[in-house]
């Protein structure tokens, strides 16, 4: 697995090479000293596991992660911070304690090892979209979740907010809809109007709607409208 | 809180009301012709003599400080003046007692016997009022200094809560760690700064205070260690008048807030900063200076458990210090913070 260490302290970040030698399953891709240097590091190096520091100047690494398209496996550090901590046992978010133990350390990336087995391997997209394989890092409040793609079943505008829907969740991120469309594979997510996107995986049902629209049943119960203007070209997409 | 002066007015004004009207219904009662006008204004201006009296009486204790003293030695003193006191009402009650025609015959007003009756009674007026006044304020200090045990306790578990930073020691030990192999005699002085500081942070006490040049030492401790952990992020410069070393200063209160300007300050910059340590003697008083890189927003800085330190900071001022010392922070400019502490040389 390619790792990227993200910690602002050099000797932080030594510690941590010197123990991940043990592991040779980790190979550390880079290392960055900010959120800035670690997002162009993401870009550039692809890595499948982040050990992200959680106090940084500027960014914090929760701030790294929302600016983040898709995200990779990450594993939170810190010496000491009642508020992450509690951040990371609320939410079930794998994280370490500085000065790190190396049993602590084995035992994170085993775990994380299995995750990694159990993701069903796709080809990665060419053209970097995100698709159902790729996982997104969702904060709202004071919870937070590393959600795969495939769980969710739509995406919902609301001001200048989206509803990311999944499980039973709906929480809010600071994103645009438009933008998001950008970056979403479309063969795995269709903009069904203005106000939503939807994850084909998870239609259910079709039917015809008023003005020529149709009206879209997911898994799960919700019901999405399709705009005229994008229902002849989801009838193409769904081979109607 | 109550207002004290407003307090005193209104059990003086009730109190002596009180009394005037007691008497007034008393001798309504008591005769069958019911009571004369000449009589109410008699007890009036008998109520209000002993209002000046007494009035006059608590403004000379609080002049003399005779709270100050211990109870025998403040009965010394109050027992004759209150007995002189009650002398003085009755001769002051004696022009009354004649124009209202109180007293039959004039001369009966300055018979020895009638004198000491009529004092003897006003004795006992002085006296239990005076009782009443020297209980309430015992109970009162008492009270305040329950008060004070009970902030000092307080300040002393926050203290121990912000002394015993965690953060501040784990990055510190695992920064040591990290050295062991990089730089063997940087880790081993490292590990002494961190003992040096453990230590003091754990013989820490209650209302004491500290010699400047150990506090210096304190902070110096600390500040190598986070020169550790920042490395060329951190910039240090301690500019500190020699004779700050005459003064006595609150332990881990110059440390606590070097630390605050470093947490909330430089390790919240990409670039890092600079922190400068001042200290100035002037008149008596030690001026303590710290500048730190970055800024107050909104008056205050962003965080989740800011406020604390400095909060543990002025509450310790107001307690060992009352107005004497001072305390603020502010943005200096565009770049640096100032936290200013003045202090007072201590008794």
């Amino acid at each position: 697995m390619k790792a990227l260490i993200i910690d602002d302290e050099r000797l932080a970040r030594k510690e941590l090479m010197k123990l991940l030698e043990e592991h040779p399953s980790i190979e550390i891709v880079g290392e960055a000293m900010n959120a800035d240097e670690a997002i162009q590091m993401v870009n550039d190096l692809n890595p499948d596991l982040l050990f992200l520091d959680i106090q940084m100047p500027g960014k914090t690494g929760f701030q790294l992660l929302e600016e983040l398209d898709a995200v990779p496996f990450v594993v939170f550090t810190t010496a000491y911070d009642e508020f992450a901590l509690k951040a990371f046992e609320v939410n079930a978010l794998d994280y370490l304690l500085k000065p790190i133990q190396a049993e602590r350390l084995s035992e994170t990336i085993s775990k994380i090892l299995e995750k990694e087995k159990n993701k069903a391997t796709a080809v990665r997209n060419a053209d970097k979209k995100l698709g159902l394989n790729d996982q997104v890092f969702v904060k709202d409040g004071d919870r937070c979740w590393f959600v795969s793609l495939s769980n969710v079943r739509l995406f919902e505008s609301d001001g200048n907010y989206i509803k990311v829907y999944f499980d039973n969740n709906r929480p809010m991120i600071h994103k645009s809809l438009n933008a998001l469309d950008e970056k979403l594979d479309e063969r795995a997510f269709f903009r069904a109007s203005r106000k939503h996107i939807i994850n084909l995986s998870w239609v259910e049902g079709i039917e015809q709607w008023f003005n020529g629209g149709l009206m879209v049943k997911l898994k799960g119960g919700d019901k999405v409208e399709v705009s005229r203007r994008q229902a002849a070209k989801f009838k193409d997409m769904m081979s109607l | 809180m109550v207002n004290k002066k407003r307090l005193y007015w209104t059990l003086q004004i009730t109190g002596w009301l009180g009394y005037v009207l007691l008497q007034i219904v008393f001798y309504n009662f008591s005769n069958e012709t019911g009571i004369p006008l000449r009589r109410i204004f008699f007890f009036t201006f008998e109520g209000l003599i002993c209002l000046g009296i007494t009035h006059l009486f608590r403004h000379y204790v609080n002049n003399w400080k005779w709270l100050n003293l211990s109870v025998p030695k403040m009965m010394m003193r109050v027992l004759p003046t209150i007995f002189l006191l009650a002398i003085i009402i009755y001769f002051l009650r004696v022009p009354f007692s004649i124009w209202l025609n109180i007293v039959s015959v004039q001369r009966l007003a300055f018979e020895p016997q009638q004198i000491m009756v009529g004092s003897m009674f006003y004795f006992i007026m002085m006296f239990g009022w005076s009782l009443f006044y020297f209980t309430y304020h015992y109970i009162a200090r008492y009270n305040k200094s329950l008060k004070y045990e009970a902030s000092m306790i307080e300040i002393e578990l926050n203290n121990l809560k912000n002394q015993l930073n965690p953060h501040f020691i784990f990055n510190a030990l695992n920064s040591i760690r990290a050295l062991v192999d990089e730089n063997p005699n940087k880790s081993k002085q490292a590990i002494n700064h961190l003992s040096n500081i453990l230590r003091n942070s754990l013989t820490f006490e209650k209302k004491g205070l500290t010699k400047f040049d150990d506090e210096l030492k304190i902070v110096k401790d600390y500040l190598s260690l986070e020169s550790i952990r920042f490395e060329e992020r951190l910039k240090t410069e301690l500019d500190v008048d020699p004779n700050s070393s005459r003064f006595l200063v609150p332990p881990f209160m110059i440390q606590t807030l070097v630390e605050n300007g470093i947490k909330h300050g430089i390790s919240r910059l990409t670039q890092g900063g600079t922190i400068h340590l001042k200290t100035l003697v002037d008149k008596n008083r030690l001026k303590i200076q710290i500048r730190n890189s970055g800024q107050l927003i909104n008056g205050a800085r962003k965080g989740k458990f800011e406020g604390t330190g400095i909060k543990n900071t002025t509450q310790r001022l107001k307690l060992l210090y009352g107005d004497e010392a001072s305390f603020k922070m502010i943005n200096e400019n565009n770049n640096f913070v100032l936290t200013e502490v003045i202090i007072p040389q201590s008794i």
